[in-house]
């Protein structure tokens, strides 16, 4: 393992090497990310400018399936940047592994609040919290209107299958895999492959579109970050992942995140984005997310418990799997079993 | 027979030296601090576990005997219980699959014994997931 101070040091020679000048780091601190990320704050000074970054690095073990590339995700977020969503101005990558050891991409920092716990419950964020319904919904619909044909790395459903047949080909895979016999998984994906709707529009998907991944000032809605799920798939589907309960961080009679309701949310959506949205093809991607976390609670836990991850917080994540399923056999019951 | 202190006394001792001693000394490093309170967590889990587990298998084992319609008795040994419950989920999962439990009334009973196990494994893993449905549940009742 490397020191902070060579860490450091191989920091600032890259940034001077980038930016052709002297740079000094004047502060660099980590930042909270998520199971397979390292985030740091850096915040540098140069002759030119005084700035704040974030600089985003691979974990050396990190297995997830359907991460993209730091390569990818930068060239995402700037054409994401060019589109006018709001997202943090894209800044380098770099792919040489000897400069960090593993790939990273580095971007400019945003102020603001983007830990979920703190969006839904901070009182100097009340009035963000009343404007991100709709402005979640403009996002959105620009976010889907990217071109899918500048990305084809992105993953998509297999030919001749709807988003949704493709979801339910990716769970059913991923319990044989993980070799999970859980009656209450295999019912939801019976269930949904009972209750698939017809067709579904293909667009471009953040692919992880939710509280926890904005950056929130007092002004509401100020960075959309963690795109490294990005896909191609129903608008749908992204209309209900924020709504999952599990993104409620404990307000979770607020179905918007634990910051709103759902319906100006898609309401605003619609006017944005000019489709119709039939919320019953909602609430069956809300059923359909809460079965693929259930699943992917567990292959997190996995990671701990076969794949060499010694990690607490990935071995834990296996007995959080149940919230999901419990959620999810709730919203069928609402539905109609 | 093992000397005191018992295995749950044991696990609550390793939690309140983490919480008490441990803890605090890990403010500025947000990561490190976030992993203890996951593993003061997950002993809080096992020692739940400790006291709930023989209750929930059989308690398990009687509603998939209801579901069907079967009178096995669930072997003595806890381990050899849990081989068994886990067998015959197994087995639950294929009929599932395969639609034996498409059908009324099949598909209510499977549903409540769904249900039951997914609330019994968060007895253990978060009551205050279960506490907070409920709290939820009623205030929505009350204002209807």
């Amino acid at each position: 393992m490397r020191t902070p101070t060579d860490f450091r040091q191989r920091i600032t020679e890259y940034l001077e090497a980038v930016t052709g000048g002297v740079v000094e780091i004047k502060s660099l601190q980590p930042l909270a990310g998520g199971a397979s990320r390292d985030t740091w704050l850096i915040h540098i000074h140069t002759p030119a400018v005084d700035e704040r970054l974030v600089l985003r690095r691979d974990l050396p073990t990190s297995i997830m399936d359907s991460a993209l590339e730091r390569d990818q995700e930068f060239a995402i977020m700037s054409a994401a940047h060019v589109a006018g969503v709001r997202v943090p101005q894209p800044r380098w990558f770099c792919s040489e592994p000897h400069i960090l050891g593993e790939p990273f991409l580095i971007y400019n920092y945003i102020e603001g609040v983007s830990i979920g716990a703190e969006v839904v419950s901070l009182p100097e964020l009340a009035e963000a919290r009343r404007r991100l319904p709709e402005q979640m919904g403009e996002q959105l619909a620009r976010i889907h209107r990217l071109n899918p044909a500048l990305f084809d790395f992105l993953p998509r459903p297999r030919p001749g299958y709807s988003p949704a047949q493709e979801a339910v080909l990716q769970t059913r895979a991923a319990l044989i895999r993980l070799g999970v016999h859980n009656p209450a998984l295999a019912f939801g994906l019976r269930w949904i492959e009972r209750h698939l709707p017809e067709g579904g529009e293909v667009v471009f998907l953040h692919g992880d579109f939710r509280v926890g991944n904005f950056i929130v000032s007092e002004e509401g809605l100020s960075g959309i970050v963690d795109w490294e799920f990005s896909r191609l798939g129903d608008p749908c589907e992204e209309l209900a992942w924020p709504c999952l309960r599990d993104w409620r961080y404990g307000s979770g009679h607020l179905r918007l995140g634990g910051i709103g309701e759902r319906e100006p949310f898609i309401r605003a959506y619609e006017r944005a984005s000019g489709r119709r949205i039939n919320r019953k093809v909602v609430d069956f991607w809300e059923i359909l997310g809460n079965l693929r976390w259930a699943v992917t609670a567990l292959a997190q836990a996995n990671r701990h418990l076969a794949l060499g991850e010694t990690s607490v917080e990935l071995a834990s994540l296996g007995r959080r799997s149940a919230e999901m399923q419990l959620e999810m056999l709730r919203l069928i019951a609402e539905q109609g079993v | 027979m093992y000397d005191r202190p018992t295995l749950s006394e044991l696990l609550d001792a390793v939690r309140a030296h983490l919480e008490e001693n441990i803890i605090p000394l890990l403010k500025d490093d947000r990561k490190l601090y976030y992993q203890t309170l996951v593993a003061v967590n997950a002993l809080r889990i096992a020692g739940r576990e400790l006291t709930m587990n023989a209750l929930h298998l059989q308690d398990e084992w009687a509603r998939l005997n209801f579901l069907q319609n079967s009178a096995d008795s669930i072997p003595a040994d806890d381990d050899e219980a849990r081989a068994a419950l886990a067998e015959r989920s197994r087995r639950l999962c294929e009929d599932i699959a395969a639609g034996s439990y498409d059908q009324y009334p099949r598909k209510a009973a499977l549903f409540e014994h769904l249900l039951a196990t997914a609330v019994e494994q968060l007895q253990v893993a978060n009551p205050r997931f279960l506490q907070i449905l409920a709290l939820e549940d009623s205030e929505r009742e009350r204002r209807r």
